[in-house]
């Protein structure tokens, strides 16, 4: 399969008012030169915590925020390029959802004006052909037709992404960006919609770039998965090679740190306790990010950033320690 | 046998709202031995923080009262205590740290005056003494540099600090039994094990039994030796977490373990769809009634399951299930 979207050397900054003194302006990178592709109707997660970057680099591809440097390719064309009057043709192959349904529905509207929003303001469309692709999406997503006609809070929180969903899907986009989609969610309620978000992609072969902090719901969603730290991707592989063979302390961390009812992988891994707190994002060590927090961490570390090298199976990681 | 520290026997808590009063706890009874950990485990809207209220006499005024039931914490029951002497427990023999360490600090005090200020009221500590013991804590809570960070204001500290903060306060006492409202929910990851590793060793140190109140079925695997699981204000099930884990007896208890994707030590390219509870935990008006409330939920359901509320059906090491098809599971 081919990619449907290439980022590369994405950088995303943000001004920051500390220290620097007259006229000298300081930068936060949130997002500091980071490349992924995405297979054509596969599912490529970012996890990272808090701080992170992964939800501002899905902003940015989105072209919800503003990119300081780099490009991102969907189909071919430069989305960072396109100017804004233009960009009626990107908003419809991209569509976005996200992590609170309850701030990100319109209260005064009905679900049925939320779900055709993007229709009306993005497609030349009839009334009639819209009301009717309306009706689809509702059933697509497992929504009553008599449901169309309530307002947000006369649903549950479910209910109310299975609207979101239905947003998103209304222009028929290729790539979907899906932002913590489940983690507002009650546990039950999360398997409702990560079993329709996979249902969806088989029916409609959609590519899902899906950010999640829960390693659990990743690796149940997703065919390849990139870890950020501190604005930086630190590993990406496919699925099977990521949790079966994380190689990048951070990684290895992070996959221990997951609490799990599975007794046999509880009894065989020690868990990883990686100490302290991540640095300061202005004032970044010069070294490796995470290397005031590694347990194997060398002088070198210290010293050096490590670039992020790809093995022959395309497994990326950068540390100093993986050959 | 030992007497329990903590023996809670079928408490009811009603809760008046516009439509009426529901009972949110519904005659709820277990035990807490010293030094144990009991999780609790549900939806939200089951009741699981309306019980750790209840514990710490702190039900919203007005609003939610003890209707019937006992909790008797070392043989004196805290249900008919007065406020004085709930005053007194509270934060000495009975502790609790909540979800968001942001909103429970107060954020115009220095985290170390707010430790030292539990130690005055509750061990009548000098303001140095108390100052210093809030400098020992700290560092018991393993914040580097205890001396320097005991003048920070929260919104200095980091979530994880806070959370640590949080737990240097409600350790302060040495309280026989900490509650733990969803402590990591707020947190990182790595930060969540960090803090299941400072509980752990601290249970250890002092001996508190904890309470520990959760959605996630690993953390509950990870952190206790017991759950019970909750629904819409009833118990569920109840019972040894390992057994519970491996044989769950009440469909509800099954759907919650088996509806989240669990990292898994042995990972197959074939992935099925997740096992769905459908629908959602009933609102406050359909509490009370006599029948399972999980019935509407349920792939078991029969004509029995709404005929009356199930009684408890017992199963070995004190497992316990109310559903009438316990057995069949």
């Amino acid at each position: 399969m081919s990619d449907l979207l290439n980022v590369d050397n994405l950088t995303v900054r943000f001004e920051v008012k500390r220290g620097g003194g007259w006229g000298k302006k300081s930068y936060l990178y949130a997002v500091d030169d980071i490349s992924f592709a995405v297979k054509k109707g596969e599912t490529l997660a970012i996890v990272g915590e808090s701080g992170s970057g992964k939800t501002t680099a899905a902003l940015a591809v989105a072209r919800l925020v503003k990119a300081h440097s780099g490009s991102v390719c969907l189909g071919g064309e430069d989305v960072l390029q396109t100017q804004d009057e233009d960009l009626r043709a990107f908003r419809q192959k991209v569509q976005f959802i996200f992590q609170d349904p309850y701030s990100s529905l319109n209260p005064r509207q009905r679900a049925e004006a939320i779900v055709r929003e993007p229709l009306d303001s993005l497609s030349n469309k009839s009334a009639a052909e819209k009301t009717q692709i309306v009706e689809g999406l509702f059933q697509a997503v497992g929504l009553r037709p008599e449901q169309q006609r309530l307002f947000p809070h006369q649903f549950s929180g479910g209910q109310r992404q299975r609207i979101g969903i239905a947003r998103a899907l209304a222009t028929q986009p290729e790539l979907i960006i899906c932002d913590e989609p489940v983690s507002a969610l009650d546990v039950a309620v999360q398997a409702q919609i990560l079993n329709l978000l996979r249902k969806l992609q088989k029916d409609f072969g959609l590519t899902y770039l899906f950010i999640s902090h829960d390693l659990g719901v990743v690796q149940h969603m997703s065919d390849s998965i990139a870890v950020m730290y501190m604005g930086r991707i630190v590993e990406h592989a496919d699925r099977m090679s990521l949790f079966t063979a994380p190689r990048h302390p951070y990684t290895q961390a992070l996959l221990s740190a997951v609490p799990t009812v599975d007794r046999v992988k509880r009894a065989s891994q020690k868990r990883i306790l990686i100490p302290g707190d991540p640095p300061d994002p202005v004032n970044l060590p010069k070294g490796c990010r995470f290397a005031n927090r590694c347990l194997v961490a060398q002088e070198l570390c210290h010293r050096q950033e490590p670039a992020l090298m790809s093995d022959d199976n395309g497994h990326r990681t950068a540390c100093h320690l993986v050959s | 046998m030992m007497r329990p520290l903590l023996d809670v026997q079928n408490l009811t808590i009603e809760l008046t709202t516009r439509d009426g009063v529901a009972p949110v706890i519904d005659d709820l009874s277990f035990s807490l031995n010293a030094g144990e950990t009991l999780s609790f485990v549900g939806e939200s809207g089951c009741g699981k923080s309306m019980t750790a209220l209840a514990l710490m006499g702190l039900l919203p005024a007005n609003v939610g009262r003890i209707s019937s039931g006992h909790i008797l914490f070392e043989g004196a029951d805290l249900a008919q205590a007065s406020d004085a002497r709930l005053r007194k427990i509270r934060g000495n023999d009975i502790s609790m740290i909540f979800q968001e360490p942001m909103t429970s600090l107060n954020p115009v005090l220095t985290i170390g005056e707010q430790i030292a200020e539990v130690l005055r009221a509750h061990q009548g500590l000098s303001r140095k003494a108390a100052w210093e013991q809030a400098i020992a804590l700290l560092d018991a809570v393993r914040i580097p540099n205890p001396k320097g960070r005991a003048g920070d204001y929260p919104f200095q500290m980091s979530g994880g600090q806070r959370q640590r903060a949080m737990i240097a306060m409600a350790l302060a006492c040495a309280p026989k039994i900490l509650i733990a409202d969803e402590p990591t929910t707020a947190l990182d990851v790595t930060v969540q094990a960090q803090i299941f590793d400072l509980l752990g060793d601290l249970r250890k140190q002092t001996g508190a039994a904890i309470i520990l109140i959760t959605h996630d079925m690993g953390a509950v695997a990870e952190m206790a030796e017991r759950m019970i699981v909750m629904y819409a204000g009833r118990k569920a099930e109840l019972g040894p977490v390992d057994q519970i884990i491996d044989h769950p007896r009440h469909p509800y208890t099954k759907g919650l373990i088996e509806c989240v994707p669990h990292i898994q030590s042995e990972l197959s390219s074939t992935r099925h769809d997740l096992v769905e509870v459908p629908g959602i935990v009933p609102s406050l008006r359909e509490f009370g009634k006599d029948q399972c409330l999980f019935a509407s939920r349920c792939r078991y359901l029969t004509e029995a399951c709404l005929a009356g509320r199930p009684k408890p059906k017992e199963f070995a090491n004190a497992q316990s299930a109310d559903c009438w098809h316990a057995e069949e599971l």
